[in-house]
């Protein structure tokens, strides 16, 4: 009896705090189905009085939040920064796994060195006069450029662990059977590396898909360039924000769809990747 | 005999050869992360240590060097950055013993074998997916004048009139603690639990036996068993409160009157395309905090290195 009274309070403890963590996101989803005069006069519902999808068409029409531009810009940065990611901490890792080569504990600890650095963000101009001076105006692809170039060291010590717990003797055969260092790598070990290379790329997914500072930075002075958060953020800071709630909340829910679908099918892949958060610090 | 010889010439050198080739092929593979460390990263920190040193605003004309003028200015006439530090230590000191007593308490809750504890977790865990710069977004129209947090207290009584949360220090303070604890209370949650795995079970059913309430057992038996895992995931959050950003940019943008900003903030704020007000920021002061900033997060993360380590000794 007094077991299932602990229960009970247990479960109403749980419920509570859950119920309060996904208020805001029910909150939000079902107030982009008000209309804005709605939003801003019966707030302290959360059902629309009216069920209405004229804030989604709005979005779709809206020429000064072009949605499909901006979709389309977070789609290929998201993407191609995962492409990045992937490849570069999984040749990394691999090296750094099974190379041998001069100054490979000094570059590794530089690496890793790296990761206590916080500069405060001033540093971008420096990387601006460089991108310059290879004739890269600022822009998404500016910034993926200079991801190219980033020192992603959670991820190599995630696959240089990875590539350390498979056998030896995998990659020997290879190259005793006349293929190469690099060529063992992509002939063998990058097709093992498939599970902790999920993790990697769900994990870039998320981080770039949510990505607001860098892209805003580069995309300041060319609002065609926007992604849907950048986008979503300079309307919410323009002047006639208030005016324009209901477009912010459509396109806040269609932000958000991607990730929390992400999250629904891969939520262990989320939650592997704190394995990632604890070794950073 | 000299046949062999020959033999193990060819051989050592086919060895060494392949050490070489493996080498390079080593180094190709690394190249872009090693060329990016130090184009892209030494370069520019260096960069911000010698324009620390300069009045500079972007325009030649008007760049000279200055020596230590710019940190005299930071440490003895402009408080400015001092407060930006005040700033920070406040969030971390409103959100930190808050978030993680929450998130034990939560931990120890789920690990009681309860049924859908899988889905709880999930739940915790959802908002830390969420892009920060979004939270922000919710949390600014949740809690705007006329929104859904305002409407419900009018509703409940609690107050008579709407409350402007973002007009006062104090207020703001807390709904950026508030929206900041949203987004990171679940990752917490899961640390505590890989914690608590860890506790043999038969400490509690011994001290069951003896008759201990749950509430001495979880202060004699859970934390002090706890205590080493507490005090890495104590650091894991102190760090990452100190580097609070995107959330006050939306939130506030620093208001009022720059008194909500902390020092990341501040400096994206003031000296960063597409956030900055003027064509001209004083790049060579900004360097000088950032400069600083630097030698501070620096400092943090060596004493959560130290901290770390002799952790990890004691096991």
């Amino acid at each position: 009896m007094k077991k299932n009274v602990w229960r009970l309070c247990i479960l109403a403890v749980l419920v509570s705090v859950a119920f309060i963590t996904v208020y805001p996101l029910i909150y939000i989803f079902l107030a982009s189905f008000k209309s804005n005069i709605e939003i801003l006069t019966n707030s302290s519902s959360i059902f629309p009085q009216e069920l209405t999808f004229e804030n989604y068409i709005s979005v779709c029409r809206s020429n000064d939040f072009n949605i499909f531009r901006m979709l389309w810009n977070s789609i290929y940065y998201t993407l191609i920064s995962v492409a990045i990611a992937i490849t570069i901490s999984s040749m990394a890792g691999y090296a750094f796994a099974r190379g041998e080569f001069p100054f490979k504990k000094t570059i590794f600890a530089m690496f890793t060195a790296l990761m206590f650095i916080t500069t405060g963000g001033l540093d971008i101009y420096p990387k601006f006069k460089i991108l310059t001076a290879l004739h890269l105006n600022r822009s998404l692809g500016a910034l993926l450029f200079l991801k190219l170039f980033g020192v992603p060291i959670v991820n190599i010590y995630l696959v240089r662990g990875f590539v350390q717990s498979l056998p030896i003797e995998l990659d020997e055969a290879a190259q005793i059977d006349g293929c190469s260092f690099i060529g063992a790598f992509f002939k063998i070990i990058m097709p093992l590396l498939a599970p902790i290379l999920a993790t990697i790329g769900i994990l870039s997914f998320q981080a770039s898909w949510n990505d607001y500072i860098m892209p805003t930075i580069f995309t300041a002075t060319q609002p065609k360039q926007y992604t849907l958060i950048v986008g979503l953020m300079s309307l919410k800071n323009s002047g006639s924000a208030a005016a324009n709630w209901n477009l912010i909340l459509a396109g806040t829910v269609i932000t958000l769809l991607p990730v929390l679908v992400a999250y629904g099918f891969g939520n262990r892949y989320f939650v592997s990747g704190l394995a990632a958060g604890a070794i950073k610090g | 005999m000299k046949l062999q010889r020959n033999a193990n010439a060819v051989s050592v050198s086919f060895i060494s050869q392949r050490k070489v080739s493996i080498a390079v092929q080593s180094y190709i593979l690394i190249a872009l992360p090693l060329i990016g460390f130090f184009v892209f990263s030494i370069y520019p920190i260096l960069w911000t240590f010698r324009w620390s040193f300069y009045s500079y605003n972007g325009i030649a004309s008007a760049t000279r060097f200055i020596g230590f003028d710019n940190f005299i200015t930071m440490f003895t006439t402009d408080f400015t950055y001092f407060k930006l530090w005040g700033n920070t230590f406040l969030f971390a000191a409103c959100k930190i013993p808050f978030e993680l007593s929450l998130a034990l308490v939560l931990a120890v809750l789920l690990s009681q074998r309860i049924r859908g504890s899988s889905f709880f977790r999930s739940i915790f865990y959802l908002p830390s997916v969420i892009s920060t710069a979004i939270i922000g977004l919710i949390f600014y129209n949740l809690f705007g004048y006329f929104g859904n947090i305002n409407a419900i207290l009018l509703k409940l009584g609690f107050i008579k009139t709407e409350i402007d949360w973002f007009a006062s220090k104090n207020t703001s303070v807390a709904v950026i603690v508030l929206a900041s604890i949203w987004n990171t209370f679940g990752i917490n949650v899961m640390y505590f639990m890989a914690a608590l795995t860890n506790v043999p079970k038969e400490l509690y059913e011994s001290a069951e036996l003896d008759g201990a309430t749950r509430i001495r057992m979880f202060f004699n038996i859970t934390l002090p068993m706890i205590i080493q895992v507490f005090q890495v995931i104590l650091l894991l959050s102190i760090v990452g409160t100190l580097g609070i950003n995107d959330i006050i940019l939306v939130l506030t943008g620093g208001g009022p009157g720059g008194q909500t900003f902390s020092v990341m903030s501040y400096l994206t704020k003031q000296f960063m395309p597409g956030f900055m007000d003027t064509s001209t920021p004083s790049l060579g002061y900004g360097c000088a905090m950032s400069v600083v900033t630097t030698i501070m997060f620096a400092i943090v993360a060596g004493l959560y290195n130290i901290f770390s380590t002799k952790i990890k000794n004691r096991y």
